[in-house]
């Protein structure tokens, strides 16, 4: 037997490719797509408020960036947040795991469908209205460009980590749901107020708002993945128009940016696994 | 191909031992023992809530008993569950699909699964009377339907191990009878069936041995017949008269043997010994009575079932 087709065979392989039909079926990846296609040009063209017409790469992304911020979770929230439960709870959690299949590559193939039609949406729609502003502006900086739509991707992948833990934590689909609203909310509105608190509790915020920083709210900054994703995209991207609150401390590399988005993306999957292992369906 | 299809490599299709569950204060099930032979059709029977579905989802890893052993084809369900699952074919209690995707769609994703070539699905689809809804979304179809879905799902690939929870749920008279058949034929071609159920008319028309379930404890397993001399239950003779049957209540009631005679209309019911019945015709004969017609039922799983139930 070749090796080719016991790949796509493999039971991990058969359920992300069952996910990807799914949300091609049922127009997810097309209509995702849309939206940030939408997004781009649009920030691109209107995104200024003192000239309108297309704007470069840098400037686009800069306009963007903060309705990137809180797009691309709630889509990894909607994507994720019914993996699991979603399947118990219309009962064909059962067959499934009658399979000859372990719960483990039920995750996994779940996490790679789901991060797949995630990824190829980003890049799809991302990449189509970059396409469009290449032609209208001259010069373009690809290579920036590029390095945004992959941070955005590892970006999205992080909050469908957790989607999918969620959706292992509730007895059932709405808990799971709300939930995920919550953690939404969390992570963009309360978390930045707690950094804010403790930055006034450590008698830095008068420091912060003169542009320096301290070191130590730059690392307490790294449990936040939206911080970590902006500052991920800042360094990469000439944002000269961006307000930055001065600049990042050396520290603050690429290469530390990407490990923690990459640490979370593990443990959440260690944690939905470790949660899923134990469910009685 | 990876996948063996009915390969026997044990002596016990199924081997469970002291199997233990308990969902928070409630004992679903206590120290629950069995085994199936390889190539019987073995019947799991209970009232509802008895345990039943408890110790079969434990068989196929969907729950984890608290304690106890579990060998499918000799191999460790528990610790070597991915294994043991490729020698099983199953339908659950609760038949459930992907709503959106058609039958033929949602029967070739299984057969990815199982690594059975995709070919079988049609022809599989036919032969459970879904030749119209091949290309249906299953979202649309009718609790028969999937039930037969369901059990075209559980046969791909030929299992050497089918495990039914209540096949017959659900079902017209017609699915039922054509569930029935296949099993029949499955089992005479070496898959050893294990089937759960509440109703007893279906098991003991195909079952080779049974074991009860109640309350979550395992009260007998046996075959059949056996169950039925084990209880002493006896057989029951049915004579239908030309007058009414009451006038012979007294003098059959006498006879050495008999155990109890009910008389409606002109039929007289008599529970007797196998040796008393030739005695009870000969004495009505000898009345001067014409017997139009006599009937002998032998003891049925439903009296078993009762009284090893009861309270």
């Amino acid at each position: 037997m070749n090796t080719e087709v016991s790949i796509l065979s493999n039971p991990i392989i058969l359920i992300a490719k069952k996910e990807i039909m799914d949300c091609i079926r049922n127009f997810w990846i097309i209509t995702i797509t849309a939206i940030f296609v939408l997004l781009t040009l649009i920030e691109s063209y209107f995104g200024s408020v003192f000239s309108t017409g297309w704007h470069d790469f840098g400037a686009t992304i800069s306009f963007m960036m903060l309705s990137v911020e809180w797009i691309v979770p709630i889509l990894a929230f909607m994507l994720g947040y019914a993996a699991i439960i979603g399947e118990i709870e219309r009962g064909s959690m059962s067959a499934l795991l009658s399979m000859p299949i372990n719960r483990v590559e039920i995750v996994f193939g779940k996490f790679l469908g789901l991060g797949g039609v995630l990824s190829l949406s980003i890049l799809l729609g991302f990449g189509f209205a970059g396409a469009i502003i290449g032609i209208m502006i001259p010069n373009a900086n690809y290579g920036e460009y590029l390095s945004f739509i992959l941070s955005t991707v590892l970006y999205g992948l992080v909050y469908l980590s957790v989607a999918i833990f969620f959706s292992t934590l509730f007895k059932k689909r709405a808990t799971a749901l709300g939930g995920a609203i919550f953690l939404w909310f969390f992570f963009n509105m309360i978390l930045p107020l707690v950094l804010l608190g403790i930055a006034v509790a450590g008698k830095a915020l008068p420091d912060i708002i003169n542009g320096n920083v301290p070191d130590w709210y730059y690392v307490l900054q790294l449990i936040n993945p939206t911080s970590v994703y902006s500052a991920l995209v800042s360094l990469n991207v000439g944002l000269e128009l961006m307000e930055t609150v001065g600049e990042y401390p050396t520290f603050y590399t690429t290469e530390l940016l990407v490990t923690v988005l990459i640490i979370w993306i593990t443990v959440f999957l260690i944690l939905t696994f470790w949660r899923f292992r134990r469910k009685d369906i | 191909m990876k996948y063996e299809g009915r390969e026997i490599l044990s002596e016990y299709a199924i081997k469970v031992e002291g199997l233990s569950k308990t969902y928070g204060s409630v004992k679903a099930i206590q120290d629950v023992t069995f085994t199936v032979k390889n190539g019987e059709i073995f019947g799991f029977l209970g009232p509802n809530g008895a345990g039943k579905t408890t110790t079969i989802k434990s068989m196929l890893g969907l729950i984890h008993p608290d304690n106890g052993n579990i060998l499918i084809n000799g191999y460790d369900a528990i610790k070597h569950g991915k294994k043991a699952k490729e020698y099983v074919g199953y339908l659950p209690e609760k038949v459930a699909f992907y709503d959106n995707l058609t039958a033929y769609q949602n029967l070739c994703f299984y057969a990815d699964m199982k690594q059975v070539p995709r070919e079988i699905c049609k022809p599989l689809l036919r032969e459970f009377g879904l030749a119209d809804a091949i290309n249906k979304k299953v979202g649309g179809f009718s609790k028969g339907m999937k039930q037969r879905l369901g059990m075209a799902r559980a046969v791909l690939g030929n299992p050497s191990i089918l495990i039914l929870d209540e096949p017959s749920h659900g079902l017209d008279p017609r699915g039922a009878a054509l569930i029935r058949k296949k099993i029949l034929q499955m089992r005479d071609e070496g898959t050893t069936v294990f089937v759960s159920s509440h109703i007893l008319g279906e098991v003991q028309a195909i079952c080779d041995r049974v074991a009860i379930i109640n309350k979550g404890i395992i009260v007998v397993e046996d075959s059949i017949e056996n169950l039925g001399s084990k209880l002493r239950l006896k057989p029951r003779l049915i004579i239908e008269l030309e007058t009414e049957a009451t006038n012979f209540v007294e003098t059959v009631r006498e006879i050495a043997g008999v155990e109890k005679v009910i008389a409606h209309g002109k039929i007289l019911e008599i529970v007797c010994n196998p040796e008393a019945k030739a005695e009870v015709v000969l004495k009505i004969g000898g009345m001067g009575e014409k017997i139009i017609n006599i009937i002998t039922e032998e003891p049925s799983l439903e009296d078993v079932f009762l009284k090893y139930t009861e309270e």
